[in-house]
Order: C-alpha cells, then structure tokens, then sequence
C-alpha cells in the first residue's frame, strides 16, 4: 500500500479500488489516504485512470450505466458504498468541480444558493449572506456583486469555473473534489483559479486531477501518480517531483511519456 | 455507523446515512413512482385499445368482409372496394410526395448556401405541417373540387394528401441526410465528385435506411387519413359505379372514410359491425406498417451500407 | 476528354440543383396558395354577405339556413376541448418524456417507446370510433349522462396529442449537456431535485414547443372529437353536455351548405379562423426558440 507519510489526519481513504466500465477495468486495486485540509494533486498522461478515480470518491460513477466501482472508499472512517449510505448524501459533504465550468442556465444569484435550497434553506436572508460568503471565498464577489440577478451563461469562462467552484463552497462540504478545474481556462484565470484553491485548503481537504505537472507542482502538497489504471506511487509533491521511487514515476516527470 | 463518523472526526456536521435526507427521498421516490406509473398508463392504453378493436373485430374479419361489396341496405357487405381505394390513393400519394419532399430535403440539407430562400422554405413547410386536415381538405375541394371541376377523384384527394404530408417526408429527408457521417461527403468529393455525384452516389445509399422507416411510417399516416379526403375524394362507392376503377379520375372511398360514413349515415343494419371490422382492419394496417418500417429499415441499411458504394 | 465530362458533370450538376430548388419552391406556393384562397373564401362572409365579424365571432346562434351564423359555441368548444387535453395530457406527455429521457433503462425503453409510436400511427378516426364505442358509453355509466361531449373530447384529444408532447419534450431534455446533470447530483441533489430544478427549466423553451405542437394537433383534430362531441351548435352548458367545435361543424354542415350561400362561406370562416390560429402557433413556436438561442 502506498502512504502518504505523514502524522496529519486522515480525511478519505481508499482500499483496494477496482473501477469497471462494462468489462474493462478502468482503475485496478488503487490505494491512497488523503489528508485533511492538504492539497492531493492526481497526474499522470491522458486515460490513466486519474478522472475515473476521482469520480469514485463521491460517487459520481452512479450516474453512469455500466460502472461499477469495488473495494472501499471511507470519509472519517465511514465506508461511503456501504448499503446504508446516501449517495445524495456523500455529494453534500464532498463537492465536485468539472473540468468545464457548468453553470445552470439561471442567476449567477440562483446558482450559489441551488446546494443551500435543495437542502432545505428557504430564508432568504441567510441564502444571501450564504451566497455572498461563498462568492467572496471564491474570489468573484466583487466582479459579480452588482448582477447576481443576470444569468451566469453571461459570465466569462475563468468566472463561471469560479462561480462553480462557489456554488460547491455554498453547500460548505469538507472535501473538494476538482477534475482539472482550469483546462479550458486563459493563464490569468487558471491562475486566479490557482490562488484560490490554496485559499481553500485552509479550510477544505482539494483533491485536484491536473494534466499540467507545473500545476501540480505549484499548488499541491501531495501529489499521486496515474499510470494506465494504475496508481503508481503517492508522496509529498516535492519528493514526487525529485526523489520518485518508482522509475515510471521518474520517466513521466522527466518528460519521458506524452 | 454515526458513531464511527463522530469518533473520527468529531467536526462532522452530518453523517452519511440515509436518515438525513429521508424527506428528500421520499419526494424522489414518490416522483419516481408517478413517472413510471405515468409511461405505464399510457402503454396500458394502447393495449386496452388493441385488445378491445380485436375483441369487437375480430369476429367480423374474415375473407368475405375483406373483399366483398358493400351494400346498400342490407346486411352482410364487405369493406373490399374501400381497401382498394385506400391503397390507390396511398400510392398515388406517395408517387406524388417522395420526389417532391426527398428533393426539397436534399435541397435544403446539402445545398443550403442561400440563406434566405432556405428560411422562407423552412418556414413554409413548417406553416404547411400545423394546417389542420379539415381546412386542407377544403382547400383540395375549392381547387381540385371545383376550380378545376374535377368532381371528387382519387386524383384530387391523392393531391390533398401529398399537400398534408410532404412537411413531415420532407423533414425525414432532411434528418435522414443529417445522419450521414461527414467523412462519406468528404471522401467523395476528394475523389473529384460533383456535389450531385456525391449526393446520389454516396450519400443516398447510406441514409436509405432511415429514409425508408420515414416513408413506411407516413404511409401510415396516409393510410388513416379520414378529414381530408371527404371533400376530396368523395364517399360514393355504393352510387352503383365501378368499385374497383383503374382510373385516377374515379370517386374513392376509402377505408377510414367508408368508417366514418358508416356511423354517420349508413343505411344497412349491420352498421356497428361493419365499423367494428373496418376499425380491427385499420389498427392492424397500422401495425403492420409500423413493423414494416423497421423490419425494412433496419434490413436495407445494413445491405446497403455493407455493399460498396 | 476530362474537359468534356466535366462540364457535362457541370451541366448535370445545374440541372439537379434546379430541379431541387423548384421542389423546395413548391412548399412556398402551397403555403402561399392555401393561405390565398381561405382568406378569400373565408372572408366573403363580411365583405359579401354583409355580417359583421364579430356577429361571426361573438354570436350564439347558429343556424345556417335561417340567417344566423354566429360561431361563439364552436370557438368556446374547439377551445375548452384543446384546453382540457393541454392540461391532461400536456404534463403526463411530459412526464412521459422526463421518464423516458432520464429514468426509463434500456430494455423498458425498448418496449414502450415503439408502443408510443404505435400511438402516433392510429388513425384520428379509428380514436373517433374507440370514443364513441368504448370512451361515451363508459363516461355515460358513471355521470349518468348520454357520455358525449367536451369531457369525451377532451379525453379523446389528450391521448392523442401525447405522442407529440412525449418525443418532443423527450428530444428537449436529451439535448441538455450532461454536464448540468453531474454538475446537480455532485451538490447533493436527488434525482428528481435535478430533473424538477435543472433538467425542465434548461428544456423549457423545447418542453413549451412540444406543448404548442400538441394544441396544434389538438385544435384541427376533427373526426375523432366529432364522434364523441354530441354535435350540438350551442353553447355548451357543462363538460358533458353535448357540443360542437369549429372542425366538427364544418364536417357536419359542409354537404348541406348550398354552393355561395352565406351558410358555406360562414364555414370557410371557420376554417379560415383555424388556419389563422394554426399560423399563431407557428410563430409561437419561432418566438419560444428565438428565446433559447
């Protein structure tokens, strides 16, 4: 089993993860604990698996028909694929980020306060304040405060990933779930994205899959490594970006696969 | 289980459990319980109404009901006349609509370069669909009828018909070109194909699949087709002329006609059972050209599109 | 030799593209056409006739020999019939099409959905002869009425106005990115928190043009309503008293109207008014899509 070695607390852990999409295995036996409130950057090339692996941690491979996720993932010791959980449940406390920003087609206003509502808060004065807290903390705040009313389609790309990422905030999950949030984002609004997301960790455990090494590099405190449905081999990121252990890890590093 | 989340963690705000939400997924599962029921209802429906057209029917249907003469007024016709007329005028109809609406669908799916002749057909054979059966059955009778002192003939009410239909074949045209995947277009032009060429040699041939599902299932539709050929095509079978007339010219009453004019003024005593045939007989034309569709749909696109073209 | 059949190819080519662009043309004419000549039949009521339109739209009595051609009780009955299938069968069709877009699995679709198609295929008077036969005398038992009129029509209407509102409601919710779908479960929403709160509004202008297609369908039908309506030219005093709607008056009176009577051309009236309202609806239509994009 490959460990993040270290005295910090465990927040998620995997054991023994199979991933299976109809007959293919898309994940094979992957084990990570992720600690609380750190960054866990996932890379590795295109199709290793680190998306798929993502999804299962809150669920997501539900929605697919055909999936089918083995072994076991727990949040605080609690096996999140036991009978008896929730799935609507998991997603509450861990939210999710998508690789393109998904705004609902509604107000930027109707967005952030769609987690809060479904769970039951009708007060409009606590949604508001709910709605800016999370606005602010998701840095969009200023640029935003004037039109919550307008629709969020009418927002730049970089500002609806942030709005997404504030509608996420608003729901106050403890695990922040982002599938490479800025890939189809400008350099200044990745960046943005990149400040923002070492605010989070302050308060949020970030498990982020990145196709850029320097990203990684940039904003994670521990980094795994993808390869082929695999996971190769987890470390703190500088240990991962100096001292690999294993030899594919090194070979992707030093830029040895696409 | 609560108790493992609050020992780990005792910052938890919630467990994971089902409890927490149960509200919630009450109201989903209450949804979904009405969604299912709702699909269910309706299939329901359509086995009640097949079941009940067979229970009425069936007994009535029978080798002399299917081609026998109608009578006048006594009991024991037969529907055999009107059967005829309604195949007549499906196929003038459809002689009719497919060149014209396959056409146009070429036209307004490969050639789209003028925009604005493309919008205003678009926007004509959108106006053409919604016109109601009744008003252009009036419109066949205030042209074919009497502009052009036709009288009523198969002829008149095949043209109502094509007039009716040619949106709907026109749009399965238009979907059936769509479907063709764009590198069938590309590689035929590469070869130094005209666009015409590439149309007929390439493109037709693959999307004759669904074109002929398209055209099986508006066949249908023409086959049932009752309001606008009243005016049209007329319903005087019994009025002692030829009831099996090669002629376009002819009055042809056709099968959903000859239903409707059997409750409406029917002068034999065995009205409801007539009706209760020609409705069994109907349903059962609809079936079968439903099955036909896609038994021949599916069948000629995977000759078609194994064979080289 | 290349040179010759290229331009044959050439020549080939124009003529195709004339040959199509006159079929495309023929669709202009016919709309054009049909709208020309009902205006002109349809209008020789006022302006030949000498009644007043709104004598036509607004009168209650209706009696084609005797001079009175007020069309209010089959406007009031084309309406209420068309309304009462809008509001049954408009939500259950979309029902329907969120069951089949989102719910329904593979094998279930794959049984319902050609019976739904089955249902687009039955002919509108073979539902005339299933309302009169099986429909009014049901309705007649329970309300202890003669079972004929706007309840039976509309029951009969909101059937078959489902299959439109089904696949075209069914086609506007496949078209919304699935990225809203994961994008609502991953913020701990229900499945039908989703579909109620996501999916429709992000459908809505598709889900409104289904619904505008079923009136359209609802409001032309004719045989199958005038089996089960009653047939009677007043204004009709409850849901199941017997009634009569603009389509099912033409195809009752048309065969007696003398050729240029005001009696005929009151009738082209009223399938003047439907075409107009057939064209609202077109445009209806255009303005909810307008919306969308």
């Amino acid at each position: 089993m490959v460990e993040a070695k270290t005295q910090l607390d465990v927040k998620m852990k995997v054991v023994d993860l199979d991933v299976f999409y109809g007959s293919f295995q898309a994940m094979k036996n992957a084990n990570l604990d992720v600690p609380d409130r750190r960054v866990m950057a996932l890379i590795g090339p295109s199709g290793c698996g680190k998306s798929t692996f993502l999804r299962a941690l809150n669920r997501m491979h539900d929605l697919t028909a055909g999936a089918r996720v083995e072994g076991n993932v727990t949040l605080d010791g609690v096996d999140i694929y036991a009978a008896d959980i929730d799935p609507v449940t998991v997603r509450h406390r861990i939210g999710m980020v998508f690789q393109r920003p998904n705004p609902f087609p509604k107000s930027i206003f109707e967005n952030v306060v769609y987690g809060p509502k479904i769970h039951g808060e009708r007060n409009r004065k606590r949604l508001l304040e709910r709605a800016e807290k999370s606005l602010r903390a998701a840095a969009l705040w200023d640029e935003v405060k004037d039109r919550l009313n307008r629709s969020a389609l009418d927002l730049s790309g970089g500002q609806q990933q942030r709005l997404c990422i504030a509608r996420v905030l608003a729901v106050e999950p403890e695990v922040i779930l982002m599938d490479e949030p800025a890939s189809a984002l400008d350099p200044i609004a990745t960046s943005k994205i990149e400040d923002l997301i070492s605010e989070l960790k302050k308060q949020y455990t970030v498990i982020i899959v990145t196709h850029s090494m320097q990203q990684a590099a940039r904003i994670s405190d521990f980094t795994s490594f993808f390869l082929l449905g695999e996971l190769v081999e987890v470390g703190t990121t500088s240990e991962i970006f100096t001292r690999p252990k294993d030899k594919r890890t090194e070979d992707y590093i030093t830029g040895r696969y696409g | 289980m609560a108790d493992a989340a609050m020992v780990n963690a005792p910052d938890v705000k919630q467990d994971l459990s089902r409890s927490r939400a149960r509200g919630r997924r009450l109201v989903d599962a209450v949804a979904t319980l009405l969604l299912w029921s709702a699909a269910s209802i309706v299939v329901g429906l359509l086995l009640l109404f097949v079941a009940y057209l067979f229970y009425k029917g069936a007994s009535v249907v029978d080798w002399h009901f299917l081609t026998g003469n109608p009578t006048a007024a006594q009991a024991g016709g037969g529907i055999g006349p009107f059967i005829y007329n309604s195949f007549y005028i499906l196929l003038l109809t459809l002689a009719f609509t497919i060149p014209i609406a396959v056409s146009a669908g070429m036209y307004l799916q490969e050639y789209a370069s003028r925009g604005r002749f493309r919008q205003i057909v678009q926007f004509s054979a959108e106006s053409l669909a919604t016109v109601p059966s009744i008003v252009m059955g009036l419109f066949g009778l205030l042209v074919f009828v009497e502009a052009f002192h036709w009288h009523f003939t198969a002829l008149g009410g095949a043209l109502t018909l094509t007039l009716l239909n040619l949106p709907a074949m026109m749009r399965v045209t238009q979907e059936s070109l769509a479907g063709v995947p764009a590198t069938y277009r590309e590689a035929s032009m590469a070869l130094g194909g005209t666009k015409w060429q590439t149309i007929v040699r390439a493109i037709l041939p693959s999307a004759i699949g669904p074109l002929t599902t398209g055209v099986v299932l508006i066949a249908g539709r023409i086959f049932g087709e009752t309001a606008a050929l009243i005016f049209t095509a007329g319903a005087s079978v019994s009025y002692g002329r030829s009831a099996y007339d090669p002629s376009v010219w002819h009055t042809a009453e056709t099968l959903s006609v000859a239903l409707y004019q059997t409750h409406r003024e029917a002068l034999v005593p065995d009205a409801d059972r007539i009706g209760n045939g020609a409705a069994l007989v109907l349903l059962v034309m609809v079936l079968l050209f439903n099955i036909v569709a896609r038994v021949a749909g599916r069948r000629l696109s995977r000759r078609l599109t194994g064979k080289s073209t | 030799m290349v040179g010759f059949r290229a331009s044959r190819a050439h020549r080939d080519e124009r003529i195709a593209l004339a040959i199509l662009m006159a079929c495309s043309a023929i669709f202009v004419v016919a709309i054009a056409l049909i709208l020309g000549f009902l205006a002109i039949n349809g209008t020789k009521l006022f302006f030949q006739d000498h009644v007043s339109p709104l004598a036509f739209l607004f009168g209650t009595t209706w009696d084609g020999f005797g001079g009175h051609y007020g069309a209010l009780p089959f406007i009031v009955g084309s309406l209420v019939a068309t309304g009462f299938a809008i509001l049954v069968g408009g939500p259950l069709g979309v029902a329907i099409g969120v069951f089949f877009s989102e719910l329904a699995p593979a094998r279930i679709a794959a049984v319902f959905k050609p019976a739904i198609e089955v249902l687009v295929g039955i002919p509108s008077i073979v539902y005339g002869w299933l309302g009169l036969t099986l429909l009014v005398p049901a309705l007649g038992a329970i309300t202890h009425t003669n079972g004929d009129g706007l309840l039976a029509a509309g029951i009969v209407l909101s059937i078959m106005i489902l299959p439109t509102v089904i696949s075209l409601s069914e086609d506007a919710l496949r078209v919304v990115p699935n990225a809203l779908r994961e994008g609502s479960a991953s913020l701990g929403a229900t499945r039908w928190e989703t579909i109620s709160r996501v999916l429709v509004p992000a459908a809505s202008s598709g889900i409104a043009v289904a619904v505008i297609l079923g009136i359209a369908r609802a409001i032309g039908e004719t045989l199958a309503i005038q089996l089960v309506l009653g047939n009677a030219p007043v204004l009709p005093k409850s849901l199941l008293s017997p009634a009569s709607a603009l389509t099912s008056e033409i195809i009752i009176d048309m065969g007696d109207a003398p050729d240029g009577s005001p009696f005929r051309h009151a009738l082209f009236s009223m399938a003047f008014l439907l075409l107009l309202i057939a064209m609202a609806l077109i445009i209806l239509i255009r303005l909810a899509l307008r919306k969308r994009t």
